[in-house]
């Protein structure tokens, strides 16, 4: 695909200077081709192949997320799964999952294009991200691996914890809202406008 | 803003988390025998519905979580949940009953 | 700049007065365009008092003088406008404005001025504006409506909205807590501190800038010390703690079901230089708590006697607050008016500060509260079995000048001697009222209490505990350990705390045993008739105590309806300083007693909240969720006229320079019949169904058959609803025997992707498909027009074009100029079309690449307008436009596409219930106007017969109308009733504007009716 153009939904930011008042960094994650994979965990055929093509047994706890190498399985549902892949080994691999699924009643899909990657790291993070979302982001469940699908800018998003130091959470959302949700975190995400929830504060006067 | 636990995947969230389909076990004529259903049941399965005051059984989906359906008894005063269900389960019957849903509920399977 | 003469020098007598304030800092502000003084920590409205200010508004109705009566939120009076230009806001409470340099403030509610109103020759009519007055009068004469709106539209209202966009920021902010804490006073912090300490999540929130309460301004001892001294130490160990969020100038504005409370934190408004930083000026928090403690204190209340709002009469707790705590005299020499111990306090703090006080005047004739003694011993003069009945008053009512006092007895007429007494204030306190507001939002109910003689919690279904105040426990140490235990105790019910408590983890408190209040709801004044006297009870809605009697007297009983009859407790006050007063008059009224009468409803919220907080970050570019196509900077590049279609922005027509709409569009429409277009078609929704049991699912949910279809063909489709109507189409493509690619309308990716999941999962969870939207993952382009295979042609690929080998309704995958693509054959223009599908990110390369190999060949980007007028000139139906909900397949002559054989589909019974399957339904038809260059307006009606005026009956409408280039007229389609039957009938259409159409009813396909266009 060496002299296709490839456009990311976010390319046209990318020459763009981010404000310097950030108290978190924003980046787009276009390297990641994506496969949506449908089946049930209570078919054995369907575990036992889908384990063998992606080398990684499927996430069956929700809210989580499993890795091998280059390979990441976020839980999306009791019954579907996002695989996350290096852009250019997707179709491979979606042949092999092909391949080996066979006749079990399953369905691998490519959805490489159909979202984007926004990381959110820093130390604020979870603050910033809880302006556009209920979900309590502070909440101890809230570990390296957690997935969550939510609402985020009253965008349907999914949301991965990366690690922590700094937190960095990857945020998906939909390709055609990239550029909506971009705008909404650089304006939630200025440093005047930053959120210590909990912790150890400055006492308010009496 | 109601607080909903799903059944299916444990996730926790409000009313923009998840959708409510309204009353539950409303079984669907054509579904049966489609070439024997009267106007009168046509009319019951699409627009008669109860408003108890008390528990009301319905159906919820879990639109920010696994995409799955459930059912739910909701206590329409209180606004608590009282239990939750597999969609394809019918009512429990340790409850107090939702009389007119009881009695349309004919299949044992999922009641949309 | 004005000195200012009624500020109290720092240290006078025994106690501190000006507490907080910084009186090494002078800070500059205006009033109504006067230069004046005040320090920080002052509020608007002690550094008014401390200029001695006392006139600071006009009332809602009468437009009478009014100053300050309270000191927070409850502040019923003091509404001003705060700020300038884009930053101007009405209907502040002087009260809460904390003052900042160069703040700039107005007085509401009059014309011209303050001191000259035109408006208060109300007060002199005021017989003739009774309570319902609006009610009454403005209904008759209907003509006369629009003279009298004029009238009042100026004289009333509370303020005037900004004239210019505000440039501030607002945000919104999430946050889940085990126990939040509403009300930082004594209370909320005892039972912050116990919950903490079980290792609860807490967070504690106070509309003021500081915590305490009125830990500063009441009697009463913590653990030996000043109040204060506990709340600082208190303070400091939550803000150390890991687990704790104490928040400050945030209210508690509303309570939703299952423990959603949203908070209002006013983050800039005190120092707006922090905005210049970044920070929003407001930040609307929405907190889902698993534990509230309502620790909102208690709100007192005013007595109600002839003049009682004349600047000057304040609650008896604001006059010590403003002494204490911003260290200004309310007035010279004042009187303090009580029916309980409590205002003892304020003639102490404010003898004590040097504040002269006339008289302690208490209708109680033996009062023997332990404070009340204390002031005897302080030399205070009490006289008891008194009131004081009326307030004289000089400068057109804006300043007092003495009060009357006689002797009281509830219930009776004033008798016995009147005496007058010198003072320029009067401190009143009718008893403290439990602030219930945020209890009484969702499910919690109040009831009466005798000794209170006010409304205090009772039950509620949610998580919600009232402490102290808030709970009508008004002794200290009482309050102090119901706090502390219930922090205590709803921490364990959140967490499960198992932390042990013993007694002595809370602090121990005094304060004077108090005696027993007396109710009195209503002084009546001396001469005859009380005529010329108005006793208020609801000072921000003008609402006087005669206003509640009248009301009573016209037949009203419920006091939801009193309250909308006469305006109490409505608006932004809520009744917080009214509601109870108002509930005592009426008992004499209503001969009930106040639990019968019962309370209106609180509602949120508590106080008004911004209109920006409400949009948070949805404003500006942000103010709504908008979708972008791949190919959207192109379009952007090139002058595209964007139009929404539902969130995606979707190119209208692309005007060239000095093109108007019309001509871009008819240029848009012929290059595609007589040339070629290119379309951006990639919001259309696409859904990937695959599984054994998809061919039976696609039968179901349209209404023809899709079993039957070979691999590699398409199929255009129906889906209805089950009542049978149209909801919507698209063509569906078997991509393999388990495997099948649908489209659906832009509108209706989402919503039908979900209505597959929903039948499959409660009705058919006995199949075996799974379904994935896949809309997001394809740009797709429509080539359409003779030249379309041309363009493809052109481009190197591996897929033949050739009409032989790519026939209608067919779609191939391959490669084009390197891209990967799914082609498809399909036309909604009528002409040679097809569309290109090609992985999102690829997009934008491949519009560029089409545009590229079309360029020989005529081609040119087309927008939805186009695209509206090609389909309509060959009568194709748009899902919203010929259809609205109640429209059946049949009603638009689509029967070809319902099947007749299957036994079920979605929608199938429904469509034979006698209503949907009778003649004479309305029925899709086109229309040519008489006069072939008229557009008919979409919607307009026809008529059976034409008359004069309405009513005239309704047979039809115009569902689309447009200007077609390419027959060189106006077109229309239009559902009339019997319509296939009616051709060649003239109908009407008479407009708004009184033109009246005339339109031949015709079949809806006006262009290559038997379509040999894209039959090449
Ligand atoms: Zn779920």
């Amino acid at each position: 695909m060496s002299d296709l153009q490839f456009r990311s939904a976010l390319s046209h930011r990318r020459d763009e200077d981010l404000p310097m008042d950030l108290c978190v960094s924003l980046d787009e994650v276009s390297d990641r081709a994506m496969i949506d994979l449908r089946g049930s965990l209570d078919d054995p055929k369907f575990v036992a192949a889908a384990t063998a093509a992606l080398g990684v047994a499927l996430p069956a706890q929700p809210r989580s997320s499993s890795v091998k190498g280059d390979i990441t399985v976020l839980w999306m549902s009791v019954d579907q799964w996002l695989v996350t892949t290096p852009r250019g080994s997707e179709q491979a691999l979606l042949s092999k999952l092909v391949k080996r699924l066979g006749n079990t009643f399953s369905f691998a899909c490519d959805v490489s294009d159909a979202r984007t990657i926004i990381r959110v790291s820093g130390g604020d993070a979870r603050s910033v991200l809880m302006k556009g979302t209920s979900v309590d982001l502070q909440s101890p469940v809230v570990k390296p691996g957690w997935v969550r699908r939510l609402l985020f800018a009253e965008v349907a998003a999914a949301c991965q914890f990366v690690h922590s130091d700094p937190d960095t959470f990857d945020v998906y959302v939909f390709r055609s809202y990239a550029d909506y949700v971009w705008e909404w975190l650089l304006a939630v995400a200025r440093k005047g406008a930053r959120v210590q929830l909990y912790g150890k504060q400055e006492p308010p006067l009496v | 803003m109601l607080m909903i636990t799903c059944p299916v995947c444990g996730a926790e969230g409000d009313e923009t988390d998840f959708h409510c389909g309204g009353q539950a076990h409303i079984s669907r004529p054509a579904s049966t025998d489609p070439h024997n259903v009267s106007d009168d049941a046509q009319r019951d399965y699409l627009y008669i519905r109860n408003n108890p005051k008390g528990l009301h059984r319905e159906m919820w989906m879990c639109a920010r979580g696994c995409g799955k359906w459930f059912h739910a008894e909701r206590d329409t005063v209180t606004l608590e949940f009282k239990s939750y269900y597999g969609i394809t389960e019918s009512a429990p019957p340790s409850s107090s009953p939702n009389p007119a849903a009881s009695k349309t509920t004919k299949k044992k399977s999922a009641g949309r | 700049m004005s000195g200012q003469p009624y500020r109290l020098p720092a240290n006078v007598g025994s106690g501190t007065t000006g507490r907080i304030l910084d009186r090494s800092r002078r800070i500059a502000f205006s009033f109504d365009g006067k230069s004046l003084s005040g320090h920080p920590g002052d509020t608007v409205a002690s550094a008014l008092f401390a200029n001695g200010i006392r006139l600071v508004g006009r009332s809602f109705k009468y437009h009478r003088p009014r100053g300050v009566i309270g000191s927070g939120a409850d502040e019923p009076n003091a509404l001003i406008s705060v700020g300038e230009s884009g930053r101007h806001e009405p209907n502040q409470r002087a009260t809460q404005v904390e003052l900042y340099d160069g703040l700039v403030s107005k007085s509401q509610n009059n014309w011209p001025n303050l001191k000259f109103d035109i408006g208060q020759i109300n007060s002199k009519f005021s017989r003739l504006i009774p309570a319902g007055f609006y009610y009454k009068t403005f209904m008759w004469p209907q003509s006369a409506w629009m003279f009298y709106e004029h009238f009042i539209r100026n004289a009333a209202g509370l303020g005037t909205a900004a004239s210019e966009p505000d440039p501030d920021t607002y945000e919104h902010m999430h946050a889940t807590c085990d126990v939040l804490v509403v009300g930082g006073g004594v209370a909320g912090l005892a039972a912050a501190q116990s919950a903490a300490a079980a290792g609860a999540r807490v967070m504690v929130v106070d509309e003021c800038a500081r915590l305490g309460g009125l830990a500063d301004s009441s009697s009463g001892l913590i653990e030996s010390s000043p109040q204060t001294e506990w709340v600082q130490s208190t303070v400091s160990t939550l803000a150390a703690a890991e687990n704790v969020h104490l928040m400050t100038r945030t209210i508690a504005a509303g309570h939703y079901h299952h423990n959603w409370c949203l908070l209002l934190e006013r983050v800039t408004d005190h120092d707006p230089s922090l905005a210049i930083q970044g920070a929003p000026r407001h930040r609307l928090w929405k907190v889902r708590a698993n534990q509230i403690v309502m620790a909102t204190g208690a709100l007192e209340r005013p007595l109600t006697f002839a003049n009682n709002d004349r600047p000057g009469v304040l609650l008896a707790s604001a006059a010590r607050i403003y002494v204490n705590r911003y260290g200004v005299s309310p007035g010279r020499r004042g009187v303090v008016f009580t029916n309980n111990d409590d205002a003892y306090q304020t003639a102490l703090d404010l003898t004590r500060a040097g504040v002269p006080l006339a008289r302690v005047v208490d209708v109680r004739t033996d009062p023997r509260g332990e404070l009340v003694e204390e002031a005897r011993a302080a030399g205070i003069e009490v006289v008891t079995g008194m009131a004081v009945t009326n307030v004289d008053t000089v400068a057109a009512g804006a300043k007092i000048q003495s009060v009357k006092v006689a002797p009281y007895k509830a219930g009776s007429r004033i008798g016995g001697r009147e005496e007058r007494i010198e003072c320029d204030f009067v401190a009143v306190s009718g008893g403290w009222n439990p602030a219930v507001h945020l209890y009484c939002h969702t499910s919690g109910k109040v009831k009466f209490d005798e000794d209170l003689q006010s409304f205090k919690p009772d039950r509620s279904f949610d998580q919600i505990t009232p402490v102290g105040a808030a709970n009508g426990t008004y002794d200290l140490d009482g309050l102090i350990s119901e706090a502390s235990n219930t922090g205590a105790a709803v921490a364990k019910k959140a967490v499960g705390s198992k932390v042990k408590r013993s007694k002595s983890d809370r602090p121990l408190a005094s304060s004077p045993k108090a005696g027993k209040l007396e109710p009195v709801w209503f002084v009546p004044a001396t001469g005859a008739l009380n005529e010329g006297n108005k006793h208020f009870v609801d000072f921000q809605n003008d609402v006087t105590a005669a206003d509640l009697e009248l009301a009573a007297r016209e037949g009203y009983r419920s006091v939801e309806h009193i309250k909308r009859y006469t305006t109490l407790g409505m608006a932004t006050d809520q009744g917080k300083t009214s509601n109870i007063n108002a509930l005592g008059v009426l008992t004499g009224a209503l001969q009930s007693a106040i639990p019968q009468i019962g309370t209106t409803t609180f509602r949120p919220p508590y106080t008004p909240i911004s209109f920006g907080a409400i949009a948070g970050t949805n404003a500006g570019n942000r103010f709504l969720v908008v979708r972008r196509t791949p190919p959207y900077e192109w379009h952007c590049e090139n002058r595209a006229d964007f139009e929404p279609i539902g969130q995606w922005r979707r190119p209208y027509c692309y005007p060239k320079p000095g093109d108007s709409r019309h001509d871009a569009i008819n240029r848009e429409i012929l290059s595609v019949r007589n040339e070629v277009g290119l379309l951006d078609a990639s919001t259309l929704g696409k859904i990937e169904l695959k599984g054994p049991d998809a061919a039976k699912l696609l039968d179901r949910v349209y209404t023809n058959t899709f079993s039957t279809l070979k691999v590699g063909k398409g199929r255009y489709g129906l889906m209805l609803n089950e009542e049978g109507f149209l909801m919507d189409d698209g063509v569906t493509v078997r991509l393999a025997d388990d495997h099948f690619l649908m489209h659906t309308t832009s509108g209706g990716a989402d919503r039908i992707a979900g209505w597959l999941e929903e039948w499959l999962q409660t009705e058919w969870s006995d199949l075996k498909v799974y379904v994935t939207p896949v809309t997001e993952q394809w740009a797709q382009f429509a080539i359409a027009g003779p030249n379309a295979r041309n363009v493809l042609e052109n481009l190197d690929g591996d897929i033949d074009f050739s009409a032989d080998s790519f026939e209608f309704m067919s779609m191939k995958v391959g490669r084009l100029t390197g891209y990967p693509v799914r082609a498809f054959r399909i036309s909604f223009s009528g002409e040679l079309s097809y569309e290109i599908a090609t992985p999102s990110n690829f997009g934008h390369s491949l519009w560029l690449a089409l545009l590229e190999a079309g360029e020989n060949h005529g081609i040119q980007a087309y927008g939805t307008e186009a695209l509206h007028v090609l389909r309509a000139e060959k009568g194709f139906i748009v899902v919203g436009d010929e259809s609205d909900g109640t429209v059946t397949p049949l009603d638009l002559g689509l029967g070809w596409a319902v099947s007749k054989k299957k036994d079920d589909y979605i929608g199938k019974r429904s469509l034979e219930r006698a209503y949907l399957a009778a003649p004479k339904r309305k029925q899709l038809v086109g229309l040519l106007t008489q006069d072939p260059q008229e557009v008919l307006p979409d919607g307009a009606y026809a008529v059976a017969e034409l008359k004069d005026k309405p009513p005239m009956e309704m047979i039809g409408q115009v569902t689309s109308a447009y200007w077609s280039p390419t027959v060189g007229r106006s077109i229309a389609m239009a559902l009339i009733k019997d319509g296939r039957n009616r051709l060649g009938d003239v109908v009407d259409f008479p407009l708004d504007n009184g033109k009246v159409v005339k339109a031949t009813i015709v079949d809806p396909v006006f262009y290559d009716k038997e379509g040999a266009k894209q039959n090449v």
